[in-house]
């Protein structure tokens, strides 16, 4: 596998991670006898599965040594123009697809200025949030779009063999998104930009292309997103999706993946999805005040990164 | 007087003994060299130095007084200043700002701070205006300002790592009147170098650590170069010499370059020929390789222009860049990962990569270039500076290229893994590959090219053939001759 791991501080750095989340675990079932329960953990997961969507893009631009601030705004677009094709009478197929074309669109417009313009993609996807909330507000003149066909509504409420479709398409997402990652050439050139993209461009790598999917990639992921929420809430609307990128980047640096590129992989980043969904629910059955959750889910955020940090330093 | 002394001083890492019960010591106004192989544990001695590592055993005094050094803090404390191979002054800021940097408090006074640094400059000697910014400076430059920062710190041990690395001719010679210059007012300097020559011209003393043992410590006078190389080494090594193939061999191609500051030039290459480019940093040398990669100016070969690296790469011509840390290798990366970084079409189908074949094209180059450890799962971050540099070559190689341009393909690279290179670029000439061998290392052009093109100002100014002189050589490259 890809990056090696022969150190075993890099080994322990990554198992920790699991071993936080079942310590987590075993503490919340111990105060209270809801939280383990086969009810419960779906429930996380369900909850989880927009977040873990998002942050899976995210991851690979993050691995690519970017950054897309964007992806809350963008999934309100991709949201409320899908929606709006669904109600307009259309094949729910068109509608989805509307939504993950305009999502590849908005995703290819980042990554263009990105890759090509060489703009910071702070700055480009600052610029994104702003521009993607306010498409989204305009197209809809502020109302919310509700009503969805079957289909859409199947995505964010429907059930197979047992389990939420949410989730089905959380599982899926996330091996396409390892498997790009860790078996294609493509993914192996995300990970040489990232750790040293003059190097990359040196071995002929296509490193402008390469920076430009992973924009694609994740404004994708963000579309996918927005049609599982659209279909949960059987509305669309153009406030969804505030603060979800930072909930993704905190998935994503929780997981392991290393804010300087080059380093990371989506299977961390659920577990990053995981150790945050988990704390949420676990305050809720305690009920822990709303303003407190917010602390907390700092703390463990800053946490996380603290231990990585040490780890680091000890290899 | 003696500054410093250390007595068997022990460091391990893991199960590894990097130091085992070394002895060093520094009397004032000396030049003491430090020699070794990498890994011979010389940075590993003067990281104990610095107070960057703690010893497991022995004892340092400083100036007779026992000490210990649990930070560089404390070492600063102690009068003991580290210049890196890297620099560390900050470019954005000025000279002046930049050597009294760690003592600006509250609100900076700029007139003072002025006059304390152009004060500080005359009494060295240096001629560098302490207004000007860090990065106008000539890296030869920044690397004097280093020194001067370490002697306004009150520094009685300077320790220079490698200082001349990345300096032209002249600016070695500034840089070792410096030297000359502090040693008389009793500073005791420790000199770590591969470049024996310099060891030669400025040393008092010469120390040689082995495998992390101390080989022995000699007063230079009594030395000649090959007695230390064999210190280095444990056995007897002569000089590299490339044994030269017939002439009349076939043609490969022509490369017609030109760029800002290089005079339009082109070189035929004949299969298996190897072209020296020398020329001091500035020259215009470096920019060669630059400009037949695509990567900036205009590069053609056989009258089709070269305009990216990827080209390049697509018709054959393939970089070894000077810098293996910066442009070469992806550090994180496993061995294997880097080998394949620039053919991962070829270890794939329809985008996905096979592992096996992944792993036996890692296998066959680390075979070939004996690259130690020989694990291709291991990250290059953790391998020696030589053996890191046959990666990169082996990436390079793994295209099959008819053409190589190396670029000081062996700077930083020990004794014993430079002459695996060696063997490997005369290899390379004999499977008819041209190469194109740029390098500020005169003996590496004479014991490699089957001849050599002499850069000065930014033109070529004179061709020389085998067999060569070094003299003659290093005569046409300072310019004079």
């Amino acid at each position: 596998m890809l990056p090696a791991r022969s150190d075993w501080t890099a080994l322990l750095g990554r198992f920790g991670l699991v071993l936080a989340l079942i310590a987590l675990i075993i503490a919340l079932s111990l105060q209270s006898d809801r939280f383990l329960t086969y009810s419960n953990i779906i429930n996380i997961l369900r909850q989880i599965s927009i977040n873990a969507i998002i942050a899976c893009g995210m991851t690979m631009v993050i691995i690519g040594r970017g950054i897309d601030l964007s992806v809350g705004s963008l999934l309100a677009f991709t949201g409320v123009v899908g929606a709006s094709i669904a109600v307009a009478g259309a094949s729910p197929w068109l509608a989805i697809a509307g939504a993950l074309g305009l999502g590849l669109l908005l995703g290819l417009w980042n990554g263009a200025f990105v890759a090509y313009a060489g703009i910071a993609p702070f700055v480009v996807t600052l610029a994104g949030l702003t521009m993607y909330r306010g498409g989204a507000l305009a197209y809809t003149e502020g109302r919310p779009i509700s009503g969805m066909p079957d289909l859409i509504q199947y995505l964010g409420y429907g059930d197979f063999i047992g389990i939420p479709v949410p989730i089905w398409i959380m599982v899926g997402f996330l091996l396409l998104s390892h498997f790009i990652l860790r078996h294609t050439s493509l993914g192996r050139a995300i990970y040489a930009i990232g750790g040293n993209e003059e190097a990359a461009r040196l071995s002929g790598l296509p490193v402008r292309r390469v920076k430009l999917f992973t924009y694609a990639y994740c404004g994708v992921a963000a579309a996918l997103a927005s049609m599982v929420l659209t279909g949960r809430l059987n509305s669309a609307q153009p406030s969804a999706g505030v603060m979800f990128e930072l909930d993704a980047i905190a998935a994503v640096v929780v997981g392991g993946t290393s804010l300087f590129g080059g380093r990371g992989g989506v299977f961390g980043t659920l577990v990053g999805a995981l150790i945050i969904g988990v704390i949420n629910n676990g305050m809720n059955i305690l009920d822990v005040p709303s303003f407190y959750q917010q602390i907390v889910k700092g703390g463990v955020i800053l946490t996380a990164l603290v231990i990585e940090r040490l780890v680091a330093m000890r290899r | 007087m003696t500054l410093l002394t250390m007595r068997g001083i022990e460091k391990s890492f893991g199960s590894f003994r990097a130091l085992k019960g070394v002895d060093f010591d520094l009397a004032d106004g000396e030049v003491h060299a430090l020699v070794g192989e990498n890994g011979a544990g010389k940075s590993t001695l003067m990281k104990v130095l610095s107070g960057v590592l703690r010893p497991d055993g022995g004892a340092i005094t400083v100036q007779d007084r026992p000490v210990t050094l649990n930070g560089v803090a404390d070492a600063r404390g102690c009068g003991i200043v580290m210049v890196y191979q890297e620099l560390a002054l900050v470019p954005s800021l000025t000279v002046a700002e930049n050597l009294f940097l760690g003592d600006l408090h509250g609100i900076v006074r700029y007139g003072p701070l002025r006059r304390r640094a152009t004060q500080l400059m005359t009494d060295i000697g240096l001629d560098i205006d302490p207004g000007r910014e860090v990065s106008v400076l000539s890296i030869g430059e920044q690397q004097l300002v280093e020194i001067a920062g370490a002697l306004a710190r009150k520094g009685r041990i300077l320790v220079l790592d490698e200082p001349t690395a990345a300096l032209s001719a002249a600016e070695t010679d500034r840089l070792f009147a410096l030297i000359e210059r502090v040693r008389r007012e009793g500073v005791g300097v420790v000199y770590i170098s591969h470049r024996l020559e310099e060891v030669f011209r400025i040393a008092d003393r010469v120390t040689v650590l082995r495998d992390g043992e101390l080989v022995g410590t000699r007063s230079v006078p009594e030395l000649a170069p090959g007695d230390v190389v064999r210190m280095m080494v444990g056995r007897d090594v002569r000089q590299y010499q490339r044994a030269r193939q017939e002439d009349g061999a076939g043609v490969l191609g022509t490369f017609r370059f030109s760029a800002d500051g290089l005079e339009a030039h082109e070189i035929a290459l004949r299969r298996g020929e190897i072209v020296g480019l020398a020329g001091v940093v500035g020259s215009g040398r470096s920019r060669v390789a630059e400009t037949l990669f695509g990567l900036g100016g205009a590069g053609a070969w056989n009258d089709q222009p070269i305009r990216s690296p990827r080209e390049a790469i697509r018709r054959g011509i393939m970089l070894v860049p000077a810098d293996r840390k910066t442009q070469g290798l992806v550090l994180e990366l496993a061995i294997r990962n880097n080998l394949s970084l620039a053919t991962l079409a070829k270890i794939s189908r329809l985008g996905v990569l096979d592992f096996r074949s992944e792993e036996a094209q890692a296998r066959g180059w680390i075979e070939r270039l004996s690259v130690r450890p020989p694990q291709p799962a291991k990250p290059v971050v953790e391998l020696s500076g030589g053996n890191q540099q046959k990666i990169v070559i082996g990436k390079a190689l793994a295209i099959e290229p008819k053409v190589l341009l190396l670029d000081e393909p062996t700077r930083g690279v020990d004794v014993g893994a430079r002459a695996e290179i060696y063997d490997v670029i005369a290899e390379l000439s004999g499977e008819g590959i041209g190469v194109l061998l740029s390098s500020s290392d005169t003996e590496e052009l004479i014991g490699l090219a089957d001849r050599i093109l002499v850069f000065r100002e930014g033109r070529v100014t004179a061709e020389l053939a085998a067999p060569f002189r070094n003299e003659e050589l290093v005569a046409h490259v300072t310019g004079a001759l």
